[in-house]
């Protein structure tokens, strides 16, 4: 049980500081909010499954489904609410295209 | 009893046991006093808000009465999901090899909350957001896009989601 609890628990961390690095690596808001918001739920839900498979059966791991279900509702909406509101102020996001050739500014397809 | 208060009456019951669903569970015991303190405060609070928490124009029997074993699988296939999509985005990350695109298509679910359901869980799988949600038109920015064809696209995100939601809620 401890060693599954480990595991869940390390690759939460790896999916944190991946995705944290995706936040600097990637070139533009929509992209940036994918690494952020997905792979830090995915971290976080980890982090949630390893410490319910240490708390084991009873009161704790109760607490924790409620989070992980308040957790699964607010999180999607909050990246959603921030890629529309940027889809709404006109960004364009970013295409390949762009880096082949960055003289033009004009987008393709 | 016409039919407006008896509509009001079984939301008022869907809330209440919502509600008190959510306190068993985060006290996690069955004192007498913790239930009894659980079931005044769900009634206190839905009678307060049980006109938002279900519309008064939502009628259909499966919009609040989810299939649940069918709700357990689609929960299950989001978790595995999740994790096989986080491991491509990650090796995305390290490759740095992104090709982004948005792309647009519709769904067949009917009821609000199904549709809900689909956008966020199209927002939690890695991978995928989505921009813009209007009746049944979904704008989805995908990271990793093979195609931009709307039935396709559609296909390849939504796949087995929509399949498993419409027997949920419809």
């Amino acid at each position: 049980m401890n060693v599954a609890a480990l595991v869940f628990l390390v690759l939460g961390a790896v999916f944190n500081i991946m995705g944290n690095l995706g936040v600097l690596i990637f070139p533009d808001v929509y992209t940036r909010l994918q690494a952020s918001s997905t792979c830090s739920t995915t971290s976080v839900l980890s982090f949630f499954i390893g410490c319910m498979l240490i708390a084991g059966w009873g009161p704790m791991t109760g607490r924790l489904l409620v989070i992980t279900i308040f957790f699964f509702i607010t999180n999607p909406i909050a990246a959603h609410i921030i890629a529309r509101f940027a889809r709404q102020t006109g960004i364009v996001p970013w295409r390949q295209s762009f880096r082949k050739d960055p003289e033009s500014g004009e987008q393709d397809g | 009893m016409d039919v407006r208060t008896r509509w009001a009456a079984v939301r008022f019951t869907i809330t209440f046991l919502s509600l008190l669903g959510g306190w068993l569970l985060f006290t996690w015991s069955l004192d007498v006093g913790s239930v009894l303190a659980g079931i005044a405060s769900s009634l206190l609070v839905s009678a307060l808000t049980y006109s938002f928490f279900i519309d008064e124009t939502e009628a259909g029997r499966r919009a609040h009465l989810p299939r649940v074993h069918v709700f357990l699988l689609f929960v299950c296939l989001l978790v595995f999901n999740m994790y096989v999509a986080s491991f491509r985005v990650l090796w995305k990350i390290v490759k740095g090899d992104i090709n982004p695109r948005v792309v647009h298509f519709r769904t067949r679910l009917k009821t609000d909350i199904a549709r809900v359901a689909l956008t966020s869980s199209i927002t939690l799988t890695p991978g995928t957001i989505t921009l813009d949600l209007t009746e049944d038109h979904l704008i989805v920015h995908w990271l990793d896009a093979q195609t931009t064809h709307s039935r396709y696209a559609g296909e390849l995100i939504k796949g087995m989601y929509e399949k498993l939601l419409k027997r949920v809620w419809l």
